[in-house]
């Protein structure tokens, strides 16, 4: 398990250079951010005075070198919008997206699993048709138009929910986590039930069946446990896939999340906290991989069999 | 490689239950540990009982520094709640009234020097006295220091300036050349205790204002309460929350909840008659017609693109009848604003002749223009930009729309302009906040204006003589200034005089004016039926 978790992370770490390398250079491709902060009738003098200040007068591998070796030493700049360590900032505002992203999740996996298997059950059953439609429909409404919709008629017009926000009671968390949920479970229910349909077919199940396990123990003891390989990868996927979702549902409701602040630092040239937030969350990525990938090799065998051999 | 047969391994449901178990102790851990939703009432502007006033705003200030008090999202907050400046223009008749001076007076000997007397009986929301040392002190601190102040910029640009309390009460400014506009310059100074730090920017300052800052909880709210030593009369509200959502939608629909009492700048489909009030936001948009390029480079093209422009239809349909068609880039109320110019009548056939005779002089009128807009700029920005597309492809032009984000646009609208562009057609909006036509004059219309392309020797003659009058005199010679470059120059094809939308709630009253969008003023605000501010704790 060792070897295997070391070849993991080593493989894994690549693309992260790649992230970091990459965001550095085209964010410094998009624009000067002299313009954005000084006052439009800046001298010559104060502009050369403000890129001075921040590094921006030199060449961009020389900028590169400096942020590398500052970010060995955990330093992660300073906001140009705000003046505040870039690190705090991007260490602030994580835990509100991780809340939001894990509980999702929690009930994304949950539900789709109830979902699909009830699905899968009986194929072609009403209740299957019912929740492909269901399924189908959440996977492909934009969390845009559901967000602005869902705070019109729950938040306006019943008044049952707060518009947005994130002070007050458990209601606060509905709208959000809905906005969030809509996508990775329509996608997960036709994930589970995909796989059910196969395993359930499986001759083993009928020998389960044949030996007369019960209907439930053939669900989900044989059934789900061997189904579950594809849902854990497409989960994973998806798990990385909020970090969009994050984006509009902290702009659209006032979370104070790592969506918006790294739209907000893209928005304002702000590379330090662009930079700080991309990297604290390819490393989350990164490490959610790490555990997924864990987990698959946890419930299938055949995973971390070639390592071992 | 070894073969598996497709045989499972035996199930063991204990290990899966307690790794689902594992899950879902977790997430709740991860949850309740990071927690950023706490219990409190009414959401985050808290409940609006109580005297307090919440309002939400588009944009978390950045900071809540004084001396950056001219840009929007800080200036909205700071500007005469937390922090006062010296003198204020009141923004309806531009008229400079007094606040922490009491008056003020140009010296007749030298008229490089101005005299202010300072308020007695004004102490900073610390504790400290104000005396006429902390409005030297404020002065030197936010146009001579090394913090890079946008009010320097904005206001004083590279003005030479000296500050210096010659008692408590009496203080002088000097300025390298006379300056008959000091006092106005100094209304956007807001002045600080001379304990502030000179070395950085103050996050969250301390001022003599009607409110002190509370709270900022960071991306959630900024909490100000009423400064209860205050030396004006009491604002009504105990208490004001501010908060903020991207969305125009979702300010609107905290008003029409309930959970806000002010919303800053809505869109027209958000807005109705029960949840918001329009008012005049001295916001003018205009093109910008870069005359160092073909086509744009010939005159004639400039004028028929200004006949080109159906000003009233796309104020009716796509401003909602909430703006006015303009015929210059000041609105009225601003010192220069002339009153004998009206707007460009629409007139395509007219336009089109003009183009058909630039043409005919070999004038290359099919060169492609690049119409640059940015997102969010105002409300329906890129259906304007097709509006003025179409329009001016009706008589001939080749013109291509490029939407930009505010950095970018950034790069056309301030010198050095992008090299290669081609000809361009810049969507601007200008605000003029200070009341003075100098303002604009010295940003968009002289020939090597940080943010003008091109211009004539004559204009910039006739805006340095402007420039150096006062009284009636300078609102004549700068409504002669913008006459001139509609006639000689013609940089710009006028859209119009824009309106806001500002959310308010039939619980609150208040009137919003044309700095509202920039300086909203919390002691102006009183509960409705009431309009006398009162207490209420």
């Amino acid at each position: 398990m060792t070897v295997f978790l070391r070849n993991r992370i080593a493989s894994s770490a690549i693309p992260l250079l790649f992230v970091v390398l990459g965001v550095f250079c085209l964010a410094r491709l998009a624009g000067d951010p002299v313009d954005l902060y000084l006052p439009l009738s800046a001298t010559e003098e104060q502009r050369a005075e403000f890129s001075a200040a921040h590094g921006f007068d030199q060449s961009i591998p020389a900028q590169l070198w400096d942020y590398l070796g500052q970010v060995v030493r955990l330093d992660f700049g300073e906001s140009l919008r705000t003046g505040q360590s870039a690190g705090e900032m991007v260490l602030t505002a994580f835990p509100a997206t991780l809340q939001l992203a894990a509980v999702t999740m929690v009930i994304a996996v949950l539900a789709a699993i109830l979902v699909g298997s009830v699905a899968a059950y009986r194929p072609n059953s009403a209740v299957d048709r019912f929740s492909s439609l269901l399924a189908m429909t959440a996977a492909s409404i934009p969390d845009f138009w559901f967000a602005i919709v869902g705070v019109l008629i729950f938040g306006v017009s019943l008044e049952w929910l707060p518009t947005s926000g994130v002070i007050g009671g458990p209601e606060i968390w509905v709208l959000p986590i809905a906005t969030l949920l809509i996508r990775p479970f329509g996608v997960l229910v036709q994930v589970v039930r995909g796989s059910m349909v196969a395993a359930l077919s499986a001759p083993y199940v009928k020998v389960a069946r044949s030996k007369g396990a019960s209907e439930r123990r053939v669900v989900f003891g044989h059934a789900l446990r061997n189904a579950t390989t594809p849902v854990l990868t497409v989960a994973g996927d998806l798990t990385i896939g909020l970090v969009n979702g994050a984006v509009v549902v902290e702009t659209i409701f006032g979370w104070p999340g790592i969506g918006k602040l790294m739209i907000d630092s893209i928005l304002q040239r702000d590379f330090a906290v662009l930079q700080a937030a991309v990297l604290l969350t390819a490393v989350t990525i990164f490490a959610l991989n790490i555990v997924v990938d864990v987990a698959h090799a946890l419930i299938d065998a055949r995973v971390r069999q070639p390592v071992q051999a | 490689m070894t073969t598996k047969s497709a045989v499972p391994p035996t199930p063991s449901p204990g290990r899966a239950r307690a790794s689902l178990a594992a899950l879902v102790s977790t997430t709740l851990l991860l949850t309740s540990a990071c927690a950023v939703a706490n219990s409190g009432d009414g959401g985050d502007a808290g409940s609006g009982a109580g005297g307090t006033l919440r309002v939400v705003l588009g944009q978390e200030p950045p900071t809540l520094e004084p001396c950056e008090a001219s840009l929007t999202s800080t200036g909205v907050v700071v500007r005469s709640n937390i922090t006062e400046p010296l003198i204020e223009r009141d923004p309806t008749s531009g008229e400079l009234l007094p606040l922490l001076a009491t008056g003020w007076q140009q010296s007749e000997e030298d008229p490089t020097t101005w005299t202010f007397d300072i308020r007695e009986g004004v102490t900073f929301q610390n504790g400290e006295p104000f005396t006429a040392e902390d409005a030297a002190f404020t002065i030197d601190r936010a146009v001579n220091s090394d913090l890079a102040c946008n009010v320097d910029g904005y206001v004083f640009g590279d003005m030479e300036l000296t500050a210096e309390a010659t008692s408590t009460t009496r203080l002088t400014v000097t300025t390298g050349d006379p300056d008959p506009i000091l006092p106005l310059r100094l209304s956007f100074v807001e002045i600080v205790p001379r304990t502030t730090s000179t070395e950085a920017k103050v996050r969250e300052p301390v001022g003599t204002g009607p409110y002190a800052v509370a709270e900022w909880r960071t991306g959630i709210s900024i909490t100000l309460r009423r400064n209860e030593d205050y030396w004006g009369e009491a604002p009504a509200y105990s208490t004001a929350r501010y908060v903020w959502r991207a969305e125009s939608s979702v300010r609107a629909a905290m008003i029409d909840r309930g959970e806000a009492d002010i919303a800053a700048a809505l869109d027209p489909e958000d807005a109705t008659e029960e949840n918001s009030v329009p008012y005049p936001n001295n916001e003018t948009t205009a093109l910008r017609l870069d005359g160092t390029e073909a086509p744009l480079d010939d005159i004639r093209v400039r004028r028929a693109i200004s006949l080109a422009i159906d000003r009233d239809g796309i104020v009716d349909t796509l401003f909602d009848g909430e703006a006015d068609p303009a015929a210059q880039l000041v609105p009225r109320g601003v010192v220069g604003f002339n009153d004998e110019l009206s707007p460009t009548p629409y007139d395509p056939a007219a336009a089109r002749a003009l183009v058909d005779e630039a043409a005919a002089d070999g004038v290359p009128v099919d060169r492609r223009i690049t119409l640059i807009a940015r997102n969010s700029q105002f409300p329906r920005v890129a259906e304007t930009a097709e509006a003025l597309q179409y329009q001016l492809a009706e008589i001939g032009l080749n013109v291509r729309i490029r939407m930009t984000d505010t950095a970018a646009h950034l790069q056309y609208q301030l010198r050095p302009f992008p090299e290669d562009a081609g000809p361009v057609a810049l969507l601007i909006m200008h605000g003029n906040q200070a009341g003075d036509a100098a303002f604009t004059a010295s940003q968009y219309l002289l020939a090597e204006g940080p943010q003008s392309t091109f211009g004539t020797p004559d204009l910039d003659q006739r805006i340095a003589e402007a420039d150096a009058v006062a009284g009636p005199a300078r609102q004549d010679a700068f409504a002669d200034v913008l006459t001139h470059q509609d006639e000689t120059v013609a940089q710009y094809a006028y859209l119009a005089h824009m309106r806001g939308l500002l959310g308010l709630s039939p619980s609150v009253s208040y009137e919003p004016d044309p700095a509202t969008g920039d300086e909203l003023r919390l002691a102006e605000v009183s509960p409705a039926g009431d309009p006398r501010p009162r207490d209420e704790d």
